[in-house]
């Protein structure tokens, strides 16, 4: 990073929204800490609880088109604050009204799912302010905003323990609303903002088969990171029966193994290659989820076999956002939206297939197994992408534009 | 919108006798006007030689007529350069023991920049917004007496040694070319003033000449006017071809005819090129190459096909394939003969590695192939084994021209490092412009890899960023090669362009005096080698001694 960065672009915009980026990941994801205690407390079954911790993700992966769109049509700032909104209401009722049943749990989860589309307005928002060549390097600090997960789930069940669980929606408002008026007091739209995307552009993009490839390894990548994020707090509960402030615990340190090594995993990408990086990635995370599968009597090697899938989980999410504006950087608007929903979808299939397999099974090893092998197929999948990527690449494949 | 240029010259004998400057001033057919340029030239032949007025004459009908029988490819200083000192030794055979001597300033426009080859005393100006600005220094004496005796002329050396300049054209400009008969008795001020008056370029140059002539000039007086009316767009291919009237073939199927082919087989399709097999009436099989029709709304894909055709024409000879005439061609798309034979990549594949004798062979056909086309100044961008054909009379042909990218003709590059990962030049990657020690870098890891079945610097993916140390020497792979073919490898495939062989025919002759030649690498100290790891390394072990120290003190 160098001084012409900070002469570019618009700081107090990129503030903004690096800071409603985090907390939209904050309270996105603030139900996966909670779900032990709410499950508790409103009696659900291992299945539901996946189902409540998963509804956020997935409703988040589809709300990103929604909120794409509006940022398109609109602009950036008003689908922003409009995502703002009605988190805000819809934490506002949960605090006030209560939440007294799984069907109001998950009428929340949907609520919060505006929180998690904060991808498809927040990156924008604060990229094209940028020349393209800042731009990765802004897209880089705004999503860094991914750290969000690790305040929820640090602080999240310990406040749950202290004021019970229906206050921390409350609590969480505090912060929410001052991020609203700094949002709309410093962010502005870029002046010069592209072309809205239209369905051809979609279709044109799922025409070829590496976005298939891509969606695909990032919903094993992204996927398993939220996904995991989400069911862990059960996991560590179910399995060894910790209290759910130290799930808390050690899950908060399975999500910053994983949201810190996002941008080396970026950095690895660019030395080592994309292709190379992911290999290492999905081997690792695929023989540590497959070895904790087999029923480890010691809470602490589990935890480590988690943290280090998620070290490799979270590189990949580097990696995989390190080659995709490359190698389609015409089509990076589109592509950075449909790969970013097949994440989305892959959380919030790993976080309710734990639970429900769990619930049918009576054991998540069926679950880790097959998550593990989802692993190892992405990992054949990505031979064939190098396969084919020995290739002739024209300069109008290339682009100075980096993330 | 090609180049729009108004001209004119004037050329007067003065109170002299007989008139010995000779100006000249050529407009090309539209098509050599793109790729070689507009020429405009002024010669003042030295009247104290054997006659001056036939070799400033002869001089400029040897620029007019052979550049524009120089490649096209070639860039314009390379072609005067060979043409100008090819006649420089016509001069100086052919004045009956006496040199023919002559000035010469010339302008080429080519696109839009301008190129100004000058010997001699005779001066060239610009007028760029308003401002005059002297091009040309005069090649003579500086003492008092000795200000008319040149220095340098066309005829006067063996070796000819031309001033070129160049620069960018702006629409507007206009430039001045005078004989020493008309300077001398003007000054930049008057030339200035008649240039701002805002003529037309004939005045201007009759108005220059009667001014000096009216000062008592003694001298015959030319000058030669040119204006720059309106700049091309920067692209060739616009120029070549007026590609949007041609379509793109639609898919075609098998025994379908087209046009007047008939479609046998879909050979191969990639993102970017398909390629048929054709049948011509005479059963002749051919290859078709087209973009494959989603690619019809990118216009740079079918510039790019456009201009790989051209390329090919211009550099036809027997290490590339054969192209087809095409006189009744109707869509966007090229035809080559079906040469019988495999390209290296399969050759590895059915045949494992190769014997070194046989790479040898394909070395020195691959290098004197590579040759030739830097020859004619085309830099080919994307030398591999998959593009390398060797067919079953053992010819070498080097195929796909999409990336191939010619000085001064191609477009500034885009950003990025086109080509493929693994035999892209470490420079490249760094930013660094085409240029022919990266073909020879593509050739050097081409012969590793099918020597070795490995890569130098290991495997480059796609959208990497590598590092590169110190290539492995292809002999820890195969024991069997011997030093000097080792010495010769690493030296192509050196990190920095600059340790590379400068030129093909340089590698050619290392390959071609092979094992007879001495070793000239000799071990390199640690120290020289790596200075920074060695000085790192010593300050790292000595902290490390001094941490171990203190412990034990303390301890």
């Amino acid at each position: 990073m160098n001084k012409s960065f900070w002469k570019a672009g618009h700081k107090p915009t990129l503030f903004a929204a690096f800071l409603y980026f985090d907390l939209s990941f904050m309270v996105w994801y603030v139900l996966g800490p909670l779900g032990v205690q709410i499950a508790t407390d409103l009696g659900l079954s291992a299945q539901e609880r996946g189902m409540m911790v998963a509804t956020p993700i997935l409703a988040g992966a589809v709300l990103r088109l929604l909120l794409g769109f509006m940022a398109d049509r609109l602009s950036p700032k008003t689908a922003g604050i409009f995502g703002q909104v009605v988190v805000i209401t819809a934490l506002s009722l949960a605090w006030l009204l209560g939440v007294d049943s799984y069907h109001q749990a998950l009428l929340l989860g949907l609520g919060l799912g505006f929180a998690g589309a904060s991808f498809a307005v927040a990156l924008p928002l604060a990229s094209q302010w940028y020349p393209p060549e800042h731009q990765g390097t802004a897209m880089g600090i705004a999503g860094a905003g991914n750290s969000g997960t690790v305040l929820a789930a640090l602080f999240a069940p310990g406040l749950a323990y202290l004021f019970g669980w229906e206050n921390v929606f409350g609590l969480a408002l505090i912060p929410l609303g001052i991020t609203l008026v700094i949002f709309m007091v410093c962010a502005r739209n870029a002046p010069q903002r592209p072309k809205p995307k239209s369905a051809h552009d979609y279709m044109v993009a799922l025409n070829d088969r590496d976005t298939w490839w891509f969606m695909f390894f990032y919903s094993v990548t992204f996927g398993g990171f939220i996904g995991l994020a989400s069911a862990l707090p059960g996991y560590f509960s179910d399995q060894y029966g910790l209290n759910p402030v130290v799930a808390g615990y050690y899950t908060a340190a399975c999500v910053m193994a994983g949201s810190f090594m996002r941008p080396l995993g970026g950095a690895l990408a660019d030395r080592i290659g994309g292709i190379r990086a992911l290999l290492c990635m999905y081997g690792v995370a695929s023989v540590c989820i497959a070895l904790v599968g087999f029923h480890l009597s010691s809470s602490l090697a589990a935890l480590a076999l988690f943290v280090a899938a998620m070290l490799g989980l979270g590189a990949g999410n580097g990696s995989v956002f390190q080659l995709v504006p490359q190698r389609f950087h015409r089509e990076i608007g589109v592509m950075t939206g449909l790969v970013g929903m097949a994440g989305g979808v892959g959380g919030f299939v790993l976080a309710a297939g734990l639970g429900a397999i769990k619930q049918h099974t009576g054991d998540y090893q069926l679950g880790l197994w097959l998550f593990a092998s989802l692993g190892a197929l992405a990992w054949f999948g990505l031979l064939n992408v190098k396969r084919r990527w020995r290739t002739t690449w024209g300069s109008s494949a290339m682009t100075a534009a980096r993330v | 919108m090609p180049l729009q240029l108004r001209t004119a010259e004037f050329s007067s004998a003065g109170p002299r006798k007989d008139n010995q400057d000779a100006v000249r001033i050529v407009t090309p057919a539209p098509r050599l006007a793109a790729s070689k340029g507009h020429l405009m030239a002024l010669a003042d032949g030295v009247s104290q030689c054997h006659d001056g007025g036939l070799a400033a004459r002869a001089t400029l009908q040897a620029l007019a007529l052979d550049y524009y029988s120089t490649p096209e490819t070639w860039s314009v200083v390379q072609a005067l350069e060979k043409l100008l000192s090819a006649h420089n030794r016509w001069l100086r055979a052919n004045g009956g023991g006496q040199p023919l001597l002559t000035t010469l300033t010339a302008l080429v426009m080519r696109g839009t920049r301008y190129t100004l080859p000058h010997i001699g005393d005779c001066r060239a100006y610009m007028l760029r917004n308003g401002k005059l600005r002297k091009l040309t220094v005069e090649h003579v004496w500086e003492q008092p007496e000795m200000h008319h005796v040149l220095k340098r002329a066309m005829g006067l050396d063996e070796h000819l040694l031309m001033d070129y300049c160049e620069g960018d054209l702006r629409a507007g400009d206009r430039f001045v070319v005078l004989s020493d008969g008309v300077w001398a008795s003007l000054d930049d001020l008057t030339v200035h003033a008649q240039l701002l008056r805002d003529r037309d370029p004939q005045t201007t140059c009759e108005a220059l000449v009667s001014a000096a002539l009216q000062r008592g000039s003694q001298d015959n007086a030319s000058a030669l006017v040119v204006v720059v009316d309106e700049l091309p767009e920067a692209n060739l291919a616009d120029v070549l071809e007026p590609i949007d009237e041609r379509a793109l073939p639609p898919r075609l199927k098998a025994g379908q005819r087209f046009e007047d082919w008939e479609v046998v087989s879909n050979l191969a399709e990639s993102r970017q090129s398909i390629i048929y097999r054709v049948r011509d009436p005479l059963q002749q099989n051919w290859l078709l190459k087209t973009l494959p029709p989603q690619a019809r709304d990118d216009a740079d894909a079918c510039r790019d096909l456009v201009l790989e055709e051209w390329f090919m024409r211009r550099v036809a000879g027997q290490h590339i394939p054969e192209l087809h005439p095409l006189p009744a061609r109707q869509h966007l798309y090229y035809v080559m003969r079906e040469h019988a034979g495999v390209t290296l990549e399969q050759h590895k594949r059915e045949h494992g590695l190769l014997s070194v004798n046989l790479a040898l062979e394909i070395a020195a056909k691959l290098v004197r192939g590579i040759g030739l086309l830097h020859r004619r100044n085309l830099i080919h961008r994307d030398i591999k084994p998959d593009n390398l054909l060797l067919d079953d009379e053992g010819v070498l042909r080097i195929l796909d021209f999409g990336l191939a990218f010619c000085p001064g003709l191609s477009s500034p590059e885009r950003a990025g490092a086109p080509g493929t990962p693994s035999y892209i030049a470490p420079e490249v990657f760094a930013g660094a412009g085409p240029a022919p020690q990266q073909d020879l870098y593509s050739a050097g890891v081409t012969l590793f890899y099918l020597l070795t079945g490995h890569y130098p610097y290991g495997e480059v993916e796609a959208f990497q960023r590598p590092r590169f140390g110190r290539a492995t020497p292809p002999s820890r792979y195969r024991p069997d090669i011997p030093p000097w073919l080792d010495e010769c490898l690493l030296k192509a495939l050196e990190a920095d362009p600059a340790k590379r062989y400068e030129t093909a025919e340089e590698w050619l002759l290392t390959l071609e005096h092979g094992e007879r030649q001495s070793l000239k690498r000799e071990p390199v100290p640690l120290l020289e080698r790596e200075p920074l790891v060695v000085w790192r390394s010593v300050a790292l072990g000595a902290l490390a001694l001094n941490i171990v120290l203190l412990a034990v003190m303390f301890h």
